[in-house]
């Protein structure tokens, strides 16, 4: 049901080292789901952070004049699927 | 006592927005500040919990029993910087303001191509007043981190005056991602990025410092950004010295901010402590610039405060 595809794995896995979350593994993120708030429990520090982490690792930066900002940090899944049209390999 | 709050703040606000109005509908600023009479002594009468907060933080600021005449000043101050805030907001009425800038060079000292400045402030005096100094330098860019869901009708009414300044805004009360981005790009563009660091919101980071002989609680969000970002630190302090008269104060607060992952509370509570033994530097210097007029010590507040205050930074939620 919240199976995770090989990218939003990686993803999520960056997300747990970047922010050394010690309560949430990476196969435990639901694709769907809000990456940050009262669920997760992650705010905009951490936010910030996962934008540097994001930005080193994948070689491009997420814009903030980009009207799809909110929908880019909306889940882990919009994330992904925005890095990999992005990302520069 | 939630209820209390909001609808002590309101009335500040609403007061505000009465006086903005009639300013611009009829004589301007010196018309307006007539007013600052009448409405300094209905405060003082009408709103007991202001009074008697602000009796309670003058007489640790003075060192001495806090009178009557004193909040009345203390208020005064305040409506006086709150009205002022439509002016600074206008280019044309800029020129009106007699401002001395401190520091200008700390400043500059820090600023560099596509790394951007923290500027610290706190409600205290006028954080708007920086407003003369980057009207005069296009080559500095200001954005202002605040949150624009607190006293929306002020903010509104604010904007209005000069749609440039909301584009200048980054809104706090956005989505965690979103806030992340702006300030990224914010600091990529080597923008000056005002903060206000003496109000901690609900659910945000705090730490405990000393602040005036007892613990308060301060935001540390703003240590954090300045350590990810790698970011350094001025103090930006513009206090009011009555008439038309400002003093804006820049000190360069830290030229580089490392937060370590082992150990990271115990080095955001350092950085806590050295900005209220600053502010607290300057607002023994200007007590009646002082413009949180509820028990700042108190944490039983802070929920309240957080959906509340006049004008609230804080942080970053």
């Amino acid at each position: 049901m919240h199976q995770q595809t090989p990218a939003e794995h990686e993803l999520a896995s960056l997300i747990v080292s970047s922010l050394n979350l010690e309560h949430i593994k990476a196969d435990d993120f639901v694709p769907d789901a809000p990456l940050f708030g009262a669920e997760t429990g992650l705010d905009s520090i951490d936010a910030l952070e996962l934008a540097l982490a994001v930005s080193k690792r994948y070689g491009f930066q997420l814009r903030s004049d980009n009207a799809d900002n909110k929908r880019i940090f909306s889940s882990l899944r919009a994330l992904s699927q925005h890095i990999e049209t992005h990302k520069v390999s | 006592m939630s209820a209390q709050w909001r609808e002590r703040r309101e009335a500040g606000g609403r007061v505000a927005i009465w006086l903005i109005r009639a300013a611009g509908l009829f004589g301007g600023r010196a018309f307006a500040r007539v007013w600052l009479y009448p409405i300094t002594l209905y405060f003082y009468f009408r709103r007991t919990h202001e009074r008697r907060d602000s009796r309670a933080f003058l007489s640790l600021a003075l060192d001495r029993p806090a009178r009557a005449l004193d909040v009345l000043k203390h208020i005064h101050c305040y409506a006086a910087t709150i009205l002022d805030r439509a002016f600074l907001l206008n280019d044309a009425s800029l020129d009106r303001f007699d401002v001395r800038i401190h520091g200008l060079d700390r400043l500059e000292a820090e600023i560099a191509p596509g790394r951007g400045v923290l500027l610290l402030g706190a409600h205290f005096g006028s954080f708007e007043v920086l407003r003369t100094l980057t009207a005069r330098r296009p080559d500095l860019q200001l954005r202002v981190i605040m949150d624009l869901k607190q006293t929306r009708a002020l903010n509104e009414l604010l904007h209005a005056l000069n749609p440039a300044i909301a584009a200048n805004v980054i809104d706090a009360g956005v989505d965690p991602g979103a806030l992340a981005l702006s300030l990224h790009e914010a600091a990529r563009q080597g923008a000056l990025i005002g903060l206000l660091a003496d109000r901690s919101r609900a659910h945000e980071a705090t730490a405990a410092a000393e602040f005036f002989g007892r613990a308060a609680q301060f935001p540390t969000a703003a240590y954090q950004i300045a350590s990810m970002l790698e970011l350094p630190i001025v103090l930006a302090f513009g206090v009011y010295r009555g008439g038309n008269r400002y003093d804006l104060h820049f000190e360069t607060f830290a030229q580089e901010i490392r937060i370590p992952r082992q150990g990271r509370a115990a080095a955001l509570q350092a950085w806590a402590q050295c900005f209220a033994a600053r502010l607290e530097h300057y607002v023994r210097q200007y007590p009646y610039n002082w413009c949180n007029f509820y028990d700042f010590w108190d944490r039983s507040v802070d929920e309240q405060r957080t959906r509340n205050a006049a004008v609230s930074f804080g942080g970053v939620p």
